[in-house]
């Protein structure tokens, strides 16, 4: 039960971690907390990016430690992590249809075929795609194709699931509805979720906190209230607060120049 | 600790993996260049820089090679750009004419060539023409020839990548055709045009086939080396004339090193509209283009038929059938199966490390993939001729082995042929998306099955190209081959050379068309195996397993209703589904541009969404109307049942009606009882077809349907005695198999159950069922059931006794899942005996005879 797991269930510590030429990030260390929607934002290049593919384990930190459920997990396999992640396209194995796609990683982990015929029937009724398992991922539209990208994280029961920029290909009109339903899988199965975005307003619609990222280092990590209401510095103030201060702004002027 | 562990074994697996990649392309590409320089000696150089037969040989080399480059260059790229701004029908078949040199090998252009020249040529006896082609004239018409079919194809493909927009801007400024040649076409294929003419030269400059039959006096610098190697036995010379023989394709190399566009851009479809005029001219232009390409051939396979050349001009087998019977002490059938073996396990294995290479070199992390590319990628640059003579260096010491064997044959293809495959090869694997693997760690599916499962399926049909290109390559080649091939395992088309040394035209024709032949039918094998993969893809893509019921019912609905407003709760009520479904329902459907939306909840069915409706539509109705209607005696007594008027419209028509109304209009009547009535039905409804069932009084209406039985696919299938008031109980699209029926809770009539949500039993009368209406539906799946299943009872003892309905609820109805169309019970008005018809239409209550009748 989750009651009895730590409350924590990431905790990265002194996190560096430079390639060749350059220095991404510098000395980060923060907390993930149990079943919460974390979003990472940023402009382009602040490393959000880096973190997510340090945390699924398929980049290591130059210096640092992360731990799940208080064990170190910086060199562990990234398919021993038992963290899912969901890609900017999906990344669906396009041959394959959405039964497939999905029982994949169970075949290859010797189950009988009655064990993964069930655990995917269920994955497909969480994320309603009830109707479309012998379509081919050409034949499904964005947002379906994004509910079995997650549904194959899914059937491998993660602790975590990541995202990495999933929305930032879609129209603006079904990100809404994405959104919704992205929360509503998390409400539906209390699972923690990481979520890299460049988008102020997507990370303020969905997220329980929100980690702020510039020049190497977190700027800020909290609620959308408390970052909105008490930026901790100039950087978040004009990255955050007056983004969406001029979004608003110019959705009343337009709205007053009309009725003028 | 494990973990990393695991993780760095792993990396030094792909590691490993690529040091041998690499060691094998140094071995067996790379190190036999190298050897050669070991056999050159100081002498050697004094010689051959005075020796003035070498100087000759590269001058004459030279000019012949820059002519005819420039020209193919020239040529192809003038029929390029024809064949790619005309409006012609059937691109793919000029291409596959323009190209058919391609499947001979050179040395059969040369002797085309010099079978229509020259005295006694084909041209001397047809018009007395002599020309003396041997020479240089010879050396470079055959050179263009040989070498236009690449050239052609560089130009031709680059083409396809070309950003279409600024001849859009061009053409609305005005600006004519010739002048957008010279100022966009022309700058835009600078690189490629450098590097068709490299490409061309190369291919010129080191070939030997073509020359040996047609330079006559002129010596080229192949046939300087070839006779270093196999006559004078001078190895250090003929090593060196190999290294000048290697110095344009380096330069070649180089160049495309540098300036290859390395970024893969999608191909671009330009919308043509070229004047007709142009078009006709560039057919025929490239008509005759064709036709000249073909003339070697031409005459290559005329000689394989005629008797004795220039004598006998007779029409002949001799020569085909005699070279399969036992000439000069093997018989044809040995080097045909020598080739054919080659050239597939060429294929096969070069295919496979082809892709291999292409995988270690985009796909894997670590640091060698740049080593891995830039040496597969050199492998282009080096002539057959020359990896020849070093493998013959490198491996004489595996004598038995591999040295003198099929094994090293096979191996000097696959690195001769690689450069291309390799690139088709890593072009596909960069294309597809880069995270599989990533999402395979995190899932723990190993490398290995990601490969297997997801990038090799991906690509099929890059792999089918690759193998394609190996296997034509190996059955024409000569160069490298013809210095390792034993008297056992000979190819095809080292034969050719040997009949060539003794001049015989015959035989060498005859070879040379068998190798086109098979080259074409490998050719037109691989060709269908890749229409085949594409036409599947295209299916995928299009949707060819088809709608979701509710994404049906959704866009069946707004096909309907036609354009209009349609707010979430309306559409959610009339389509009975939740409010969320609704409203993904039409975002993924406007996602996939099966609806257009407009402004204010406005939304439209779209072409697209129409197309994807299409394989549900209904085809065709079948009408039963044979029997004879008893009950409504005596009206049916001089009229059929379903002809009698009811309010003054016949009650077919009510049926016909709601069929046309709904654009089915493919209708068949089965006709028994007074069936010539049946013909005034044209006047009002001429697309009817008639069907006689002469069984109709002896037999059920199961008779009936087995009359018409063949026409069963996707369609209706009505009684036609239903008074239908309702004419949406019609379709024009079905989802799936269903039968017609309204809920009651008490029936005298024919009814059925629902069981497990399909229609089941038939009987007459129940309560708490399904009255059955007689208007079924049958998909593709199930019409073939049904034929089968009609047939088999029809055919059985006492089958002709049943209702035909009553095979698929009741007799056979473990074969169907038949649907329940639900309807209303006023839908259809039932009139079954005389009351039923007097209620419907009260003007029969004085019908004459009906007392009579009523009383009996």
């Amino acid at each position: 039960m989750a009651e009895e797991k730590p409350a924590v269930i990431i905790r990265c510590e002194h996190i560096h971690k430079k390639f060749k030429f350059k220095t991404v990030l510098e000395d980060i260390s923060f907390e993930v907390r149990r079943g919460e929607f974390l979003s990472l934002l940023g402009p382009s290049g602040c490393g959000k990016t880096t973190i997510l593919r340090m945390l699924i384990g398929i980049e290591k930190p130059t210096s640092g430690k992360i731990f799940k459920d208080g064990a170190e997990i910086t060199e562990t396999a990234p398919k021993d992590r038992n963290i899912g992640i969901v890609f900017q396209n999906y990344s669906l194995f396009p041959n394959m249809d959405v039964y497939h796609n999905i029982s994949y990683a169970l075949q290859s982990r010797k189950l009988s075929r009655d064990e993964i015929d069930r655990r995917v029937k269920e994955i497909v009724e969480t994320v309603d795609l009830g109707e479309h398992i012998f379509k081919k991922p050409k034949q499904l539209s964005g947002g379906q194709q994004q509910r079995v990208a997650i549904a194959r994280t899914l059937v491998l029961n993660p602790d975590i699931i990541l995202f990495d920029e999933p929305m930032s290909a879609l129209d603006a009109e079904i990100k809404v509805i994405l959104r919704q339903q992205l929360k509503e899988i998390q409400k539906k199965l209390q699972i923690t979720m990481i979520y890299v975005t460049h988008d102020q307003e997507e990370a303020f619609a969905m997220s329980d906190r929100i980690m702020v990222l510039n020049d190497l280092q977190i700027a800020q990590l909290d609620t959308p209230y408390n970052i909105y209401h008490h930026p901790a510095d100039a950087f978040v103030r004009h990255f955050v607060v007056d983004h969406l201060n001029r979004k608003v702004k110019s959705i009343e002027d337009s709205i007053k120049e009309d009725r003028g | 600790m494990n973990g990393a562990m695991v993780r760095t074994g792993r990396l030094l697996r792909h590691e490993a993996l690529r040091l041998i990649a690499v060691g094998c392309i140094l071995l067996f590409a790379i190190l036999p260049l190298l050897t050669l320089a070991f056999h050159v000696t100081g002498d050697d150089w004094r010689y051959i820089l005075k020796d003035d037969s070498f100087a000759e040989a590269v001058g004459n080399s030279l000019i012949y090679t820059t002519a005819s480059a420039l020209i193919t260059t020239v040529l192809a790229l003038v029929s390029a750009c024809l064949l790619h701004t005309a409006n012609l029908k059937r691109k793919n078949l000029y291409v596959i004419l323009l190209t058919l040199g391609m499947l001979v090998p050179t040395i059969s252009v040369g002797l085309g060539l010099r079978i229509l020249f020259g005295t006694n040529g084909f041209l001397d006896l047809l018009f007395g023409a002599e020309i003396e082609v041997r020479g240089f004239p010879g050396l470079i018409l055959g050179s263009v020839m040989t070498s236009f079919p690449a050239t052609f194809l560089i130009l031709y493909d680059a083409l396809h990548y070309e950003d279409k927009g600024p001849y859009d801007a061009a053409s609305i400024m005005g600006i004519s055709r010739l002048s957008t040649f010279f100022r966009l076409t022309i700058p835009y294929l600078r690189i490629a045009l450098i590097s068709a003419f490299f490409a061309c030269f190369t291919l010129v400059f080191s070939d030997y086939g073509m020359p040996m039959e047609i330079a006559g006096k002129v010596k080229t610098l192949p046939m300087y080396l070839y006779d270093q190697f196999m006559s004078s036995f001078q190895y250090g010379r003929g090593s060196i004339a190999g290294f000048v023989l290697l110095i344009p394709s380096v330069i070649s190399f180089v160049f495309d090193l540098v300036f290859r566009d390395q970024s893969v851009s999608e191909k671009q479809k330009r919308l043509i509209e070229t004047e007709r005029g142009f078009s006709s001219a560039a057919a025929a232009a490239l008509i005759v283009l064709c036709a000249a390409l073909f003339l070697p051939q031409l005459a290559f396979i005329s000689l394989s038929f005629t008797k004795a050349f220039p004598n006998d001009l007779h029409f002949t087998f001799d020569h085909i059938v005699g070279i399969f019977s036992n000439t000069h002490g093997v018989g044809l059938t040995a080097y045909i199966r020598n080739s054919l073996l080659l050239s597939v396990l060429t294929a096969a294995c070069g295919t496979a490390f082809a892709y291999l290479l292409g995988y270690l070199s985009v796909r894997k992390p670590g640091r060698m993939g740049k080593a891995v590319d830039l040496l597969a990628l050199s492998t282009i640059a080096i002539p057959g001729l020359v990896l020849g003579i070093g493998y013959i260096f490198l491996f004489r010491g595996t004598k038995g082995a591999f040295y003198g064997t099929i094994l090293i044959l096979i191996v000097v293809n696959i690195f001769h042929f690689l450069g291309s495959p390799y690139l088709l090869a890593k072009n596909c694997l960069n294309k597809i998306n880069s995270e599989y693997e990533v999402i395979g760690e995190t899932l723990g599916i190993s490398r290995g099955k990601i490969i297997m499962h997801v990038l090799i399926p991906g690509s099929v049909s890059t792999l089918v190209e690759m193998f394609s290109y190996f296997f034509l390559n190996s059955m024409i080649t000569i160069s490298a081959v013809a210095f390792l091939c034993t008297y056992d395992n000979q190819p095809l088309s080292i034969l050719i050379t040997t009949y060539e040394k003794n001049s015989n035209y015959e035989m060498q024709s005859v070879i040379s068309l068998i190798i086109l032949f098979l080259n074409v039918a490998a050719r037109v094998i691989f060709t269908s195996v890749m229409a085949v993969l594409n036409r599947k893809g295209e299916k995928e893509a299009e949707g060819g397993i088809g709608l979701s019921r509710h994404e049906f019912d959704f866009l069946t609905y707004l096909e309907k209703h036609g354009k209009g407003q349609y707010s979430q709760r309306k559409l959610a009520d009339d389509l009975t589904i939740s409010l969320s479904n609704a409203a993904r329902l039409v975002h993924d459907l406007a996602d996939r541009d099966y609806i257009n939306l407009l402004a204010d909840d406005g939304m439209e069915i779209s072409e697209k969404g129409l197309k994807a409706l299409e394989p549900y539509r209904v085809r065709k109705a079948i009408i039963l109307a044979a029997g004879f209607g008893q009950r409504l005696a005596p009206v049916t007594l001089d009229t059929p049942k379903p002809l009698v008027k009811v309010n003054g419209v016949r009650i077919i028509d009510t049926l016909l009606d709601a069929l046309y109304g709904k654009g089915i209009t493919n209708i068949t009547i089965v006709r028994g009882y007074k069936k010539e009535q049946f013909d005034q039905l044209l006047e009002k409804y001429p697309t009817l077809h008639f069907i006689d069932n002469p069984e109709f009084n002896l037999a059920n209406n199961i008779s009936s349907a087995v009359q018409a039985i063949d026409l069963i696919d996707r369609c209706y299938i009505c009684e036609a005695d239903l008074y239908i008031t309702n004419p949406d109980v019609i379709n024009k699209y079905e989802y799936a198999s269903n039968y017609l029926g309204a809920k009651v809770s008490e029936t005298d009539d024919w009814c059925f159950k629902k069981h497990n949500g399909y229609a089941a039993g038939y009987q007459l009368g129940g309560t708490d069922c399904y009255q059955a209406f007689g208007i079924s539906y049958w998909n593709g799946e199930d019409s073939e059931k049904l034929k089968s299943d009609l047939r088999k009872v029809y055919a059985s003892r006492g089958g002709k006794e049943n209702l035909w309905e009553q095979v698929p609820l009741k007799i056979m109805r473990k074969n169907y899942k038949l649907e329940i169309r639900k309807c209303h019970k006023s839908d259809i008005l039932e009139i079954d005996n005389f009351i039923e018809l007097i209620a419907a239409d009260p003007s029969y209550a004085n019908y004459p005879g009906y007392e009579e009748y009523s009383g009996r």
